[in-house]
């Protein structure tokens, strides 16, 4: 039983060292390839990877989610976008503006210090909460119940984001196909 | 069935799960036969009747062909991802089989064995994922082709996906409301307690069959490779072997979605008298004819017609169907 349960911790390290690496290293592809098709195909692997580690956690409904929503169909319609544009799309760095940048290098020097934060409140146990998995963690019951219960606002506040977004996007595609020349 | 101490041993899953791929690249495999021949039939021609009696082993002489036949790629295609693509969709293809549930826990010689290779919890969604993750090998193996007409079918490949992709997911939901689970051993157990939901989920039936029709790319769906209009689609510059693990994953899909049909829908492996497993061949049969039939029946849409189609009528009819059933469920 000793050995069964060593096993499994070895190979839970394993899958999570295998995870962080890949998802590290498809974070970089994606910003340092040159054809944008390919950082696109990095992008659906730094997703997975992240589903991966999602698993490790129990959350295993966002994980599926994740794969099915954010690796499955967003991406596809990133290819289908890049496809279309053929030679005329950018590689991700090309175009941006110098302010994007900035901006851009910023917000990762954020997110590493809050990185590191985290670990040395860890080492030093200065985190409070300890993770606490129950018995249906991560089940979409428990979800479903934590989005429309405990958190409804916030739920509905980010679905009208995503509405904004989706009129926002008819609108300038309905305004670019008004300007052109009917063929 | 949430973690019921089952008395089944590691090596039991193993071997079932052995078992289950063979039977099942089996059935894929004369799935295709079956096509050939009932398309004669409905055609008034014999079908392939050379290879053995009644032509009984063309699979196996397709197989040896498509080994033996040189794999050469285009100039501009010698990419890893080209070899990698048709990989990718056997693989995803293959893999989903082992979440379909095929018979019921029998007890033999004091160990468990489940009917089922694996039952997750949440395994409708998995097998989405999973679907989701399979057709990037057709849109990468387009691309990478470097051929126009693979363009062409990539990107009708990914145009078709996303818009059929919502219907799918959609209709099922009256199912898992029904069922209230997402484990398809859950909801296979559930209607052999109660009625098909062939029945009471009718309408959700009918969009489901139909965007899943176009989701493996059959005909009157199959813009994608449409022959008259773009040669092969994404399909065009594939030869030997990797054509024909595209071809595998695509039979491999069509006979998933049938037997997640049979699982959704019309009860899994119940059914009285038989045993589980040939209730669920015979259901897994009949799904199989249908799709034939409509094969040899319907013409090819053209391409608006496709997307207004799928935008138009069969997502506003999921999500009202979705609507009236969650409001059934919680009324009742």
């Amino acid at each position: 039983m000793i050995l069964a349960s060593l096993a499994g911790d070895v190979l839970v390290w394993v899958v999570w060292v295998v995870a962080a690496i890949a998802l590290l290293a498809s974070g970089f592809a994606v910003v340092l390839f040159r054809n944008p098709f390919h950082s696109a195909l990095a992008l659906i692997l730094n997703l997975g990877s992240l589903a991966v580690l999602y698993l490790l956690l129990s959350a295993e409904f966002v994980a599926a989610a994740q794969v099915l929503v954010y690796a499955g169909a967003v991406m596809v319609m990133f290819l289908f976008v890049i496809a279309y544009l053929g030679g005329r799309a950018d590689a991700p760095w090309a175009s941006s503006q110098a302010a994007v940048r900035v901006a851009a290098v910023v917000t990762c020097v954020v997110l590493l210090a809050e990185v590191v934060l985290v670990i040395a409140l860890d080492a030093r146990d200065g985190l409070s909460s300890a993770a606490e998995i129950t018995e249906g963690f991560g089940s979409p019951r428990e979800l479903g119940r934590l989005f429309l219960g405990d958190n409804l606002l916030a739920f509905e506040v980010s679905s009208l984001v995503l509405l904004i977004g989706a009129v926002g996007g008819v609108i300038l595609g309905a305004t670019v196909r008004r300007g052109e020349v009917e063929e | 069935m949430d973690g019921t101490a089952l008395n089944q041993p590691w090596w039991i899953d193993l071997l079932k799960a052995a078992v289950v791929i063979n039977v099942f690249l089996g059935v894929v495999a004369y799935a295709t036969l079956i096509e050939r021949k009932l398309l004669g039939r409905m055609q008034l021609r014999y079908g392939p009747n050379r290879a053995g009696p009644f032509g009984l082993l063309q699979p196996i002489a397709d197989l040896v062909k498509m080994v033996r036949k040189e794999a050469f790629a285009p100039a501009a295609a010698a990419d890893l991802l080209y070899i990698v693509s048709p990989l990718v969709a056997a693989f995803t293809a293959l893999t989903s089989f082992a979440l379909i549930p095929w018979g019921p826990v029998w007890s033999i010689g004091g160990y468990d064995v489940t009917g089922w290779v694996a039952d997750v919890p949440i395994g409708l969604i998995l097998l989405f994922a999973l679907g989701s993750l399979g057709i990037y090998g057709f849109i990468v193996g387009g691309w990478a082709s470097g051929s126009k007409y693979s363009l062409l079918g990539t990107m009708r490949t990914c145009a078709q996906m996303v818009s059929y992709e919502v219907s799918l997911a959609l209709s099922v939901l009256g199912v898992v409301l029904m069922a209230g689970s997402l484990s398809l051993v859950d909801i296979a157990v559930r209607q052999q307690e109660t009625v098909w939901f062939a029945g009471p989920q009718f309408i959700g039936f009918l969009v489901f069959f139909v965007a899943g029709v176009a989701e493996t790319n059959r005909a009157p769906f199959d813009l994608p490779e449409a022959e008259s209009e773009l040669v092969a689609g994404y399909l065009t510059e594939y030869s030997g072997m990797r054509w024909g693990l595209f071809q595998l994953a695509e039979y491999a899909n069509v006979v998933m979605l049938s037997g997640l049909t049979v699982t959704l829908f019309f009860g899994g492996w119940g059914g009285p008298g038989l045993p589980g497993p040939i209730w669920f061949a015979i259901k897994l049969a009949c799904v199989l004819f249908v799709m034939i039939w409509i094969r040899a029946t319907l013409p090819r849409l053209r391409y608006d017609q496709l997307m207004r189609f799928g935008w138009k009528v069969l997502l506003p009819v999921a999500t009202l169907n979705a609507l009236v059933t969650a409001i059934l469920v919680v009324a009742v």
